[in-house]
């Protein structure tokens, strides 16, 4: 059987500055991921802010999983999970007076 | 060729019936696509809007319409759902903002230009983040078709409006008035129009049907949806969830002429719409599209 695999764009393009949360993705029938972080437009410093990938039991309640990526000035910056269970979300803060805009795919596999 | 001329035969049914997966629609002749969302997504798509030379150039109502989602109706309260058939749904899901729509689409071409037939299992229901019946926090569902063909691109939209300013409405609705095309970017090669706009819906003949809520947000009833449509006379031929079937003789579509690059265009997309600051999600267990030729 071929391995399932989808790519959500869970951000595209809109302004995130201060603290910030994707909205939830559903993918209990995924095993592995990678967040994807395509810079688009910055303002301000935004290299060395972190963004933390979260998990759920429910959907509406979050915890923090462990994995987190940092900012780089590179245009793409990237973190993987696994064993997530059936939501993720990633959550991040930018200093006071940074802006980003950003594509965030989140790329699947069985 | 509507459903009162087509019956299949005896032989036709009896293979329907032996497919648990197939033997709940009643499809005409031919099988375009049927989705059972246990395998996959099978080209639903996020719509996004046109654009030229940056994704700031969309018209703003397109810029964020949410990625589909395989579900598996799971609930802090009671846990995995599931689907009508299997474990998993198409999930369509808004932002938790008054009037945020999310919408998935999918693109194929027609073949011949006849009846066709788009039957669907469905059901919607607000985020389950408070211990409250919920039941006017989904501000509608709909479907429509984007098609065209030599002479026109012609949009048939139906929604079932459950709820407006947190008042139940519980009717379905047709939408023929058209928005502006406005142009996208700055090389004259690309317009847009926001035709999913709240204005200038009417309502269908015996618009009124209350569905099975339930009573609470986490508890799903899956629905019947079949809406027919005529390609060559460019007619909508049914209208139908679950027993009610409305009278179609002066519900219309969207009329545009014909637009370069989208020639046999056969689009179907569905979509929800929150009536609150709550997410609101739409499932559809498994879609079916057929024609007659």
């Amino acid at each position: 059987m071929l391995r399932e695999s989808y790519t959500a764009i869970v951000e595209r393009s809109q302004g995130l500055s201060h603290q910030f949360a994707t909205e939830p993705y559903e993918c209990g029938w995924a095993s592995e991921a990678i967040f994807f972080v395509r810079t688009l437009e910055t303002e301000g410093d935004i290299a060395g802010a972190i963004l933390r990938v979260q998990i759920s039991p429910d959907g509406i309640r979050w915890r923090d999983e462990g994995t987190s990526l940092t900012l780089t000035d590179d245009e793409v910056d990237f973190c993987k999970v696994r064993h997530f269970g059936n939501w993720l979300r990633v959550v991040g803060e930018l200093p006071d007076g940074a802006r980003m805009k950003a594509i965030i795919a989140l790329s699947l596999k069985a | 060729m509507s459903d009162v001329e087509y019956h299949p035969s005896v032989q036709t049914r009896a293979v329907l019936n032996a497919d648990p997966r197939l033997s709940k629609f009643d499809p005409l002749p031919r099988i375009i696509y049927h989705d059972d969302f246990n395998n996959g997504l099978r080209g639903w798509v996020e719509l996004i809007g046109n654009y030229e030379d940056s994704l700031d150039s969309m018209l703003p109502e397109y810029a964020d319409m949410r990625p589909p989602m395989l579900s598996s109706g799971t609930h802090w309260d009671t846990g995995t759902h599931g689907a009508m058939h299997g474990t998993y749904s198409l999930k369509l899901a808004t932002r938790p903002r008054a009037g945020d729509i999310s919408v998935s689409i999918k693109r194929v071409t027609w073949r011949h230009r006849g009846p066709i037939r788009l039957e669907a299992y469905f059901t919607f229901k607000p985020e389950a983040s408070e211990l409250q019946l919920a039941v006017n926090d989904v501000r509608a569902i709909g479907v429509l078709f984007d098609l065209q063909d030599d002479e026109y691109r012609w949009m048939p939209h139906w929604r079932y409006l459950n709820a407006m300013a947190g008042a139940p409405v519980r009717k379905w609705q047709f939408k023929r008035k058209r928005e502006p095309l406005q142009t996208i970017g700055g090389r004259d090669e690309t317009v847009s129009h926001f035709h999913l706009a709240p204005s200038g819906w009417e309502d269908v003949p015996n618009a009124n049907q209350e569905l099975c809520y339930n009573e609470i947000a986490t508890k799903y009833n899956w629905y019947y949806l079949r809406m027919d449509l005529d390609l060559a006379t460019r007619q909508i031929t049914h209208l139908q969830c679950n027993d009610r079937i409305h009278d179609t003789t002066d519900v219309t579509p969207m009329m545009i002429p014909a637009m370069p690059n989208l020639y046999c265009m056969l689009n179907v997309a569905f979509w929800v719409e929150t009536d609150i600051d709550k997410r609101a999600f739409l499932y559809v267990d498994s879609v079916l599209l057929s024609g007659a030729w």
